[in-house]
């Protein structure tokens, strides 16, 4: 064991060595935390991005009107107050008073008012319409009281103010439009943005006058976040002191950096879940998908243990719910499918395919993940021509229904309600590729109810068809690492939300 | 009388140009490296089945990344294995088909169109030549990586794809040089004499002509073929060549890419055997020009 370590800790204090030119700006005399992002943000503007980073800076440089507890999942006032539901369409606000936005602005209901009404437009082109289109549009009451209109029953509404509609400066808005908030961020949060460099790099500074927010108040002065898309370029920078936090870290290089001892690695699970989609509706022309007996197959073919322990690892589930456990609705008693090639070779023989079949398999991430499953798939005789594409591309083939075999992933964006996930692909929808009336109907249902006992039955009956049918192959749940010095003190939150504001210097 | 051998006796009596051929290759030592080392690894290749140790494309999860027998592993697996827990030897050694076929084939479709293309120009002259000559122009003028990807990118990537773009993008080389020297023997008289008994234009270019350039041809195949199997590698690294799980040293490389600050091995082992052999390529070429042309004799 000691032997294997020497060369690559020759290899680490070569790196180190290289680094000592470098400026070691980051460290808690400084009052600066060094972030690296792994991809581009390409806005800042929290309605105009569709990124895992945009979410992480909405939430340090915004605020909404409500806060969920991520540990307790409880709803509290953020920006409003209290909150009431006039009827089952018309949700009434108190807002906080003595808010200012960073720029000077006090908030109060006119900014709540546009906001809403700005967002909820269609035209004016939000990125993700599923986190707005709910709302019809808002009006104020009076100077600190609004009531926002929804265009039909949406009992997940209280979740969607919590996460990604969040408050805007009416008058600054209306003046530099999202371009401007792009360059120049305006928020209430407890960070201020101070510099943007489009795509590359971010400096926050800690709202002194951050008012009392349920979401605690920063106690990290700065933050300098860069994007560095390679991992090992994020690592070397965290050896020599010039990174003081990475996430989104693969779990190999998170377990070899554990076993340094000089960072603390932390793991926590996310929301997103890892699944194959099959052309069940035969959208890409008659395929062997259509056939039950054949995703029956597929879903005995995975050994979706092996994939956790070995790959994914840290705490990652398996998961046969085409929705993360914990989202209200996904209930799991439902049809599991154990790993049984055997089985699978059977069922395939008597789908009438008993020499397998040649099928194109995308991904569009975890290529090694991808390279796995397509490895189980042909050992039971279905032969993969593997295609990686880009995200965008492979959701636009899968829109124009020419995509038979996929290994997709959603993150549900960290909404903890099953119709974040189950009613975005089971309900026809352009990236359906089951097409079930049935279970549109009864995800119709669950979604718009507001009683929950409703809700959970019908969610079980659509999740039970699906799962009984094998619409999909539902694998594994995701898991984020954290690696940060022993200097910051952190301790991450299953949304898979890096929260500054949470941060502190030891 | 001077003691002085006459030269033109020892002309007649000295070894035959074949055997003075044999004498200088078998002096030169590039030449002798490169030949041994890519006749082991055509070996290798041809020989795959029984050499490798297990199956390349054998997934066993629970093994991953196992360290290679210097670094701590066993000899079960004498190169460790990769990240899905597949052999490390036997992928290389099935990579090794992959490299070399891509390499001969692009050559040889290259070859045959750019020989074919200089002999022409360099044969027949004026306006044949003036057409060629533009369209080596027009094919110099186009970034051989750039366009192979942008095709590959639209076709998709695989093995056929990979070859084909390959070998119809690398053939300007043999264009020019064939042109040159076709252009140079053409005006020999032995040429001018086939001509004059009346032989026909395929049976000078077949029995005059190509017998005289040949020696070039090779050099020029051995330099294409190095450069058709960088081109791959680097191809199935950015993610657009051979596609997996078929074993390439280009795509090995790239995925042992995000664990190279922890497995080095993983990046090194497939880009040292890539360097042996592009290295071996090209050492042979350029011993063979040593060796045929009288230019490079010392």
């Amino acid at each position: 064991m000691l032997r294997k370590t020497s060369p690559r800790a020759a290899l680490i204090a070569a790196t180190l060595l290289a680094s000592v030119a470098m400026p070691a700006v980051a460290d808690e005399a400084s009052g600066t935390l060094n972030v690296a992002f792994t991809k581009e943000l390409e806005n800042i503007d929290s309605y105009f991005n569709s990124s895992r980073e945009g979410v992480v800076m909405q939430r340090a440089v915004w605020d909404g009107l409500i806060y969920r507890n991520p540990e307790t999942n409880e709803y509290v006032g953020n920006l409003a107050t209290s909150w009431e539901w006039i009827d089952d369409t018309t949700l009434e606000f108190k807002l906080r008073e003595g808010v200012t936005f960073h720029n000077g602005e006090p908030f109060n209901a006119d900014d709540v008012v546009f906001t809403v009404n700005f967002v909820a437009k269609e035209e004016n082109g939000v990125k993700t319409q599923r986190n707005v289109n709910w709302m019809e549009s808002a009006e104020k009451v009076d100077d600190y009281t609004v009531r926002i209109k929804l265009k039909k029953k949406f009992p997940a509404a209280i979740e969607f103010l919590s996460g990604p509609v969040s408050m805007y400066p009416n008058e600054y808005y209306a003046e530099v439009g999202a371009s401007g908030m792009g360059l120049k961020p305006v928020g209430t949060g407890p960070y201020r943005v101070t510099e943007v460099v489009p795509g590359q790099h971010f400096k926050l500074e800690a709202n002194s006058a951050y008012h009392d927010s349920p979401k605690g108040q920063p106690e990290i002065a700065n933050i300098d976040i860069r994007t560095i898309p390679d991992v090992n370029t994020q690592m070397a920078e965290l050896f020599s002191g010039s990174l003081d936090l990475i996430w989104q870290v693969p779990a190999d290089q998170a377990a070899k950096l554990g076993q340094m001892g000089q960072f603390t690695v932390a793991n926590e699970s996310t929301m997103r879940v890892g699944y194959l989609q099959m052309d069940s509706a035969g959208r890409s022309g008659d395929n062997p998908f259509t056939n039950k007996l054949v995703r029956q197959a597929v879903n005995h073919a995975i050994n979706r243990q092996e994939l956790v322990d070995a790959l994914l690892q840290g705490s990652s589930k398996v998961v046969y719910t085409p929705c993360f456990p914990s989202q209200f609705g996904c209930v799991q008693d439902v049809t599991e499918y154990e790993f049984n090639p055997e089985k699978a070779k059977e069922l395939l023989a008597e789908a009438g395919y008993p020499d397998g079949f040649e099928t194109a398999f995308y991904a569009y991430r975890d290529r090694q993940y991808a390279e796995a499953i397509s490895s189980y798939l042909n050992n039971v005789g279905i032969k993969t021509d593997f295609k990686m594409l880009q995200y965008s591309a492979l959701r636009e083939l899968n829109m124009d229904g020419k995509v038979p075999l996929s290994f997709q992933t959603w993150g549900s964006y960290s909404i903890n309600d099953a119709s974040a996930m189950v009613s975005q692909f089971f309900k026809h929808g352009s990236l359906d590729s089951t097409r079930d009336d049935e279970v549109r109907d009864w995800l119709d249902v669950a979604d718009s109810s507001t009683n929950p006992d409703e809700r959970i039955e019908y969610y079980s009956k659509a999740l039970e068809k699906i799962t009984d049918e094998a619409f999909w192959a539902p694998m594994f749940t995701y898991n984020t690492n954290y690696v940060f010095t022993d200097q910051v003190a952190y301790t991450p939150t299953p949304d898979e939300v890096l929260r500054f504001v949470d941060m502190t210097w030891n | 009388m001077s003691n002085a051998p006459d030269p033109l006796l020892q002309e007649i009596q000295g070894p035959s140009p074949r055997q003075m051929l044999k004498t200088r290759a078998l002096g030169h030592k590039g030449l002798l490296f490169g030949m041994a080392v890519v006749g082991l690894l055509v070996l290798v290749a041809i020989l795959a089945p029984v050499l490798a140790p297990h199956d390349p494309y054998a997934q066993s999860l629970m093994n991953r990344m196992v360290p290679p027998v210097f670094m701590g592993g066993t000899w079960e697996h004498p190169l460790g294995t990769d990240h899905l827990g597949r052999d490390y030897l036997s992928r290389l050694i099935y990579g090794a088909r992959v490299s070399l076929l891509i390499g001969a084939v692009a050559a040889l479709i290259s070859g045959v169109i750019g020989t074919a293309m200089g002999v022409a120009a360099g044969y027949f002259g004026g306006k044949v030549d003036a057409v060629v000559t533009f369209l080596i122009n027009v094919r110099l003028a186009m970034p051989v990586v750039l366009v192979a990807l942008a095709v590959v990118a639209i076709l998709g990537g695989s093995l056929t794809v990979v070859i084909c773009v390959l070998g119809l993008l690398l053939w300007d080389r043999f264009a020019v040089v064939m042109r040159a020297s076709t252009l140079q023997v053409s005006r020999r008289d032995y040429v001018a004499a086939a001509q004059v008994i009346g032989a026909s234009t395929p049976r000078i270019l077949l029995t005059e002509i190509m017998p005289n350039i040949f020696n070039n041809l090779i050099v020029v195949i051995t330099l294409e073929m190095a450069h058709a199997i960088l081109l791959e590698a680097a191809l199935s690294f950015l993610g657009l060549g051979v596609q997996p799980p078929t074993p390439s040293w280009g795509l090995m490389v790239s995925e042992g890419k995000n664990m190279m600050l922890f497995e080095p091995w993983l990046v090194l082992i497939p880009g040292a055997v890539l360097f042996v052999l592009v290295l071996a390529i090209n050492l042979m070429g350029d011993g063979l020009r040593d060796v045929t042309s009288p230019e490079g004799r010392s």
